[in-house]
């Protein structure tokens, strides 16, 4: 699996013409596929609409909020996915913040580009085993008002900690740090509802790229 | 209790109880107390089909994961437990206490202490073997860490056997990156009775993990595959009964003798490998007790002693005052640093001594060992004279470490082998006793027999007992050049032990030392010298060592060898990058961290140390800060400045220490990402830049609670305090931080800052300072000191 390299200089807001930090970047990128192997897993579940919201029978689980409820309003099913570049990533971070700070930090940002990748070839495959269904875009626990707090239920619906060794602590992070966890709804109707934006983002408040005056999809 | 092999064990438990009827979200282990029908139903169906022993539905329970639920991990265990030697005394089937991971990840990785995992698996073990279970199976592990505390505990508290197994994927490591053979390795020496592989795989992709950890281990194998891999949507496995007991005749040539199901298998599925077993040809090759191939390792890397390993030796106190000073201040960034440096070297273990007047060895030593071994994956020969701190580090050690040292004397076997058989370790026995050390070859070789014997004795197989015959200075007694390299040959030829050496000694006091000690070390090689303690990072001796590897067949077509010097001369052939009239300023603005350490050395010869510091460091670091704002230069450049500056910052550091004058001093600051939060890089960039001033920074990690920085604070008298948060989830002990440091009688200055922090919010928990990145903390930094940057 390669590492968007494009991506990850966006997220670091290092313009195309610094090539310095790209080639850094290419280099970094290379060692992390030599040595990781991202994972990711995902299972589906019919899904049910009651008073409460959305609910996963299959899982014992309950999507609360307005977000999900509007995200999933017209589907049939629900995919939840998480994909992780397992402990390697965390362990060469802490081992490249020792040698060289500059490399981590590339690293860093590398290790996100790549997970949120990961999650668009696992996304694939869940379309390509759908033929026939729309997806509606992918949302996590931590967007609009889907509580955080589901990421542990996550884990346990999917036996992600045994199957890809992932855990949450109590403020639930995940750990291994670049792990993602994520919702795709499966319609027969082609989906409008939208998540992206700044609008439905958690992160508008802080966002780096607003601070600026930017928009992180440039 | 024996364990008669080969034996037949049971299958899935999950599986099992979801075809049962248990509803989602259900915590498997309390169905042992609201519907123990369900439970036992299903171990009966095992034990008829043929399962000499069960696992109990104990897979979860500990006292983290049932914090939820009303009942205690006790009560469930004891349930559990009971359910299953009921059914069992139909057969006389055995009943394995099952468990599993505490589901959340141990120190280095995550945040949860060593010992506080060992305390929450004994209080499994205590309760499984209150209970009554024959035997401990531990299983479904993928960190190195977790599985010896489980095993440990299950050590301490109980007698029972204990089967371990983890789960290995298709790479043939764990999900944290441990290797059959780290695990074999590491959980025999800690007294595993069975260990192997469950769960995560198929019985055909489990061979060759099978295999490689049968040619690592004397103990009997386990298998538990699943039956395939699940079908994401139905949720089915895809490997029917019979050829999953098909499957399983590999894994029985591979050298597995404990067999059984994992996710997806059912009592169908242990029938049909009932019955397949009977067919089974089970001839493991197991090693012998003889003639076992030595080894340590860590969990990502296992490292035979059948060759030459060369031994770093640079993080010892002894003579380096920059490490003494770092020991004393609590760095262990730079004792990471000085192990990263070896490792790159070509070092194959790290030598740790930490044994300094002022250094409490018995925390340091422990916290040493796992701050290295966060970032580096070479095994560690833990070198310590006090048994309680070698107990300490060889604890929390992850995988097979080696012990440096035990000698002859009656004090020292008593107390250090009983260490190094418990946690299963090498060690390194020294040929002198009570009467000193021997002027013979003949009579260091009788001590040398002598701690083999003892060492045999008390459970440590021979293949991990190494000698070091002792490096005596040859200015100083010149004939025992020749008798330390005859009791090397002896011990190799007569005792076929593997030999140590620390080498550099031999030189001491002569003029042109590298000299004497490469032919000295040609020269112990050539006797049978294999673990040398070198200094790595000289490559000169590295050189004779590479070259040895040629002349002794190790490095195979001299690939190393050639690939080693190719790099050399394409080096040469590149200008020299300290071209002439290059300024220090220019090196750190480009980020050229040797020219930057070399141009300081220079410098010092002719500029002071403060006017360095005021002329160049700063004011180039000054002019990156200013272009990052200005968006010319990035994050990447401006830490490779930081770095640059850095590198000339120990020139100037150790210039001080010579003269035995303090670096100046502009102040402390304690940097800390909050409790709960585990992203700590952004912190660790602001504090990388932050020394770069001239800043002294009390890291104190993450997750630190409140209370931690409260108290380092009070007892540092410090006047800034730095916090990070990455998640709204930590912001709430961000505040708390916060509220508390500013109750202080005299409170200091806070600034706060990470992915979620804004101004505002800032400002409304009542800090004083937002840090939106780290240019920003730089300056809040000038300002609370009184100075420029």
């Amino acid at each position: 699996m390669k590492i968007p390299v494009e991506e990850a200089l966006r997220y670091m807001r290092v313009p195309k013409s610094d090539e310095a930090t790209r080639r850094l970047a290419e280099e970094t990128a290379a060692m992390l596929e030599k040595q990781l192997h991202p994972r990711f897993l995902w299972r589906a579940f019919p899904v049910r609409q009651d008073g409460e919201g959305i609910l996963l029978e299959g899982a014992g689980l309950r999507l609360p909020g307005n977000l999900a409820a509007k995200m999933l309003s017209d589907c049939d099913t629900v995919v939840l996915l998480v994909c992780t570049l397992g402990a390697g990533f965390d362990r060469m971070l802490k081992e490249w913040e020792a040698r060289d700070m500059a490399r981590a930090a590339v690293m860093d940002f590398c290790g996100s580009a790549w997970a949120e990748s990961v999650c668009d070839e696992a996304e694939a495959e869940i379309r390509s085993r759908f033929p026939g269904k729309y997806c509606t875009d992918r949302f996590s626990p931590g967007y609009g008002d889907l509580p955080l707090s589901l990421q542990a239920d996550f884990l346990r619906v999917l036996d992600a900690g045994r199957k890809l060794g992932i855990t949450a602590n109590e403020s639930f992070l995940l750990l291994p740090c670049k792990s993602v966890t994520a919702i795709v709804g499966l319609s027969d109707r082609p989906q409008g509802a939208k998540i992206r934006g700044c609008a439905y983002c958690a992160m508008r408040e802080e966002c780096a790229y607003r601070k600026d005056g930017k928009f992180c999809g440039d | 209790m024996e364990i008669k092999l080969p034996m037949l064990l049971d299958g899935a438990m999950g599986t099992m109880l979801q075809k049962a009827g248990m509803k989602p979200g259900t915590i498997p282990e309390t169905l042992n107390i609201t519907d123990p029908e369900m439970v036992e139903a299903i171990h009966r169906a095992y034990i008829r089909a043929g399962s000499r022993a069960v696992y109990a539905n104990t897979f979860g329970a500990n006292s983290l994961k049932l914090k939820k639920t009303e009942y205690t991990t006790a009560e469930l265990i004891e349930a559990g437990v009971r359910i299953a030697k009921d059914c069992a005394a139909e057969t006389g089937a055995l009943v394995g206490l099952d468990v599993g991971s505490l589901g959340v990840m141990l120190q280095p990785l995550g945040t949860l202490p060593f010992e506080e995992a060992v305390d929450l698996y004994k209080e499994i073990m205590t309760a499984g073997a209150k209970a009554g279970a024959d035997l401990i199976a531990i299983e479904t592990m993928s960190d190195l860490a977790e599985t010896r505390a489980a095993l440990i505990a299950a050590k301490e508290a109980t007698d029972l056997p204990v089967f371990v197994t983890m789960s290995f994927d298709a790479t043939g490591r764990t999900f944290t990156g441990c290797t059959p053979a780290s695990m074999a390795r590491t959980l025999e020496g800690l007294g595993a009775d069975a260990v192997g592989v469950n769960c995560s795989l198929g019985p055909e992709e489990m061979v060759p993990i099978v295999r490689e950890i049968r040619a690592n281990t004397r103990l009997p194998v386990i298998a538990k595959p699943n039956a395939g891999l699940p079908d994401p949507v139905t949720g089915a496995y895809g490997v029917s009964a019979e050829d999953f007991a098909e499957a399983m005749k590999a894994l029985a040539a591979a050298g597995a003798e404990i067999l059984g199901g994992c996710c997806g298998t059912d009592p169908a599925y242990i029938a049909a490998l009932g019955n397949a077993m009977k067919e089974m040809a089970f001839n493991p090759s197991k090693p012998g007790v003889s003639g076992f191939t030595g080894a340590v390792c860590t969990g990502p890397k296992c490292l035979t002693t059948d060759r030459i390993r060369v031994i770093g030796e640079r993080i010892n106190p002894t003579g380096k005052k920059r490490l003494q000073q770092a020991l004393l201040e609590d760095d262990t960034d730079y004792l990471v640093e000085m192990a990263i440096r070896q490792a790159d070297a070509g070092a194959d273990l790290l030598d740790i001594n930490v044994g300094y007047p002022g250094v409490d060895e018995v925390t340091m030593l422990p916290r040493v060992v796992q701050a290295v071994q966060a970032a580096v994956d070479l095994p560690l020969q833990i070198d310590t004279t006090n048994p309680e701190t070698l107990e300490a580090a060889l604890r929390v050690y992850q995988g097979k470490a080696a012990v440096n040292s035990v000698n002859g004397k009656e004090e020292s076997l008593r107390t250090v082998l009983p260490l190094v058989k418990k946690y299963g370790a090498a060690v390194v026995g020294l040929t002198l006793d009570e009467n000193g050390i021997p002027d013979t070859a003949e009579k260091r070789v009788a001590i040398a027999r002598r701690i083999l014997e003892r060492a045999v004795a008390a459970g440590i197989p021979k293949e991990d007992v190494w000698i070091d015959c002792l490096t005596l200075t040859v200015s100083a007694q010149q004939e025992q050049a020749m008798e330390t390299l005859k009791a090397v040959r002896a011990v190799r030829e007569e005792l076929g032990l593997n030999t140590v050496l620390g080498v550099s000694n031999i030189s001491f006091g002569l003029p042109n030392r590298l000299l004497v000690t490469q032919a000295f070390l040609t020269c112990a090689l050539e006797a049978g010298l294999t673990l040398p303690i070198i200094n790595p990072n000289q490559k000169e001796i590295m050189d004779v060592i590479a070259a040895r590897r040629v002349l002794c067949g190790e490095d195979e077509g001299c690939r190393a060898y050639v690939e080693r010097f190719a790099e050399e001369v394409q080096a040469e052939k590149k200008p020299a990058a300290a071209a002439s009239g290059m300024t220090l300023g220019e090196a750190i603005r480009k980020g050229l961290r040797n020219e930057s350490g070399k141009l300081t050395r220079d410098a010092l010869h002719t500029r002071s140390e403060m006017e360095l510091v005021e002329k160049e460091l700063i004011p180039a670091l000054e002019e990156t800060g200013e272009k990052y704002e200005q968006g010319k230069v990035f994050l990447p450049q401006l830490l490779s400045a930081a770095q640059a500056a850095q590198a000339a910052f120990e020139e100037i550091r150790g210039s001080l220490l010579k003269k035995g004058e303090q670096s100046a001093d502009r102040g402390t600051v304690i940097m800390a990402t909050v409790q709960g939060d585990i992203h700590d890089i952004g912190k660790n960039i602001v504090i990388t830049v932050l020394e770069n001033y001239g800043y002294r920074v009390r890291d104190l990690g993450k997750d630190v609670p409140p209370e931690t920085i409260v108290k380092e604070t009070v007892e540092k008298k410090i006047r800034l305090v730095g916090l990070s948060a990455l998640m709204t989830t930590t912001l709430p002990a961000m505040a708390e931080t916060v509220r508390r440091l500013k109750e202080l009688p005299d409170p200091p200055q806070v600034m706060v800052g990470g992915a979620v922090v804004t101004a505002d919010y800032a400002k409304s928990i009542g800090a004083d300072f937002y840090a939106r990145d780290v240019r920003d903390a730089v300056k809040i930094t000038g300002q609370v000191f009184g100075s420029n940057g």
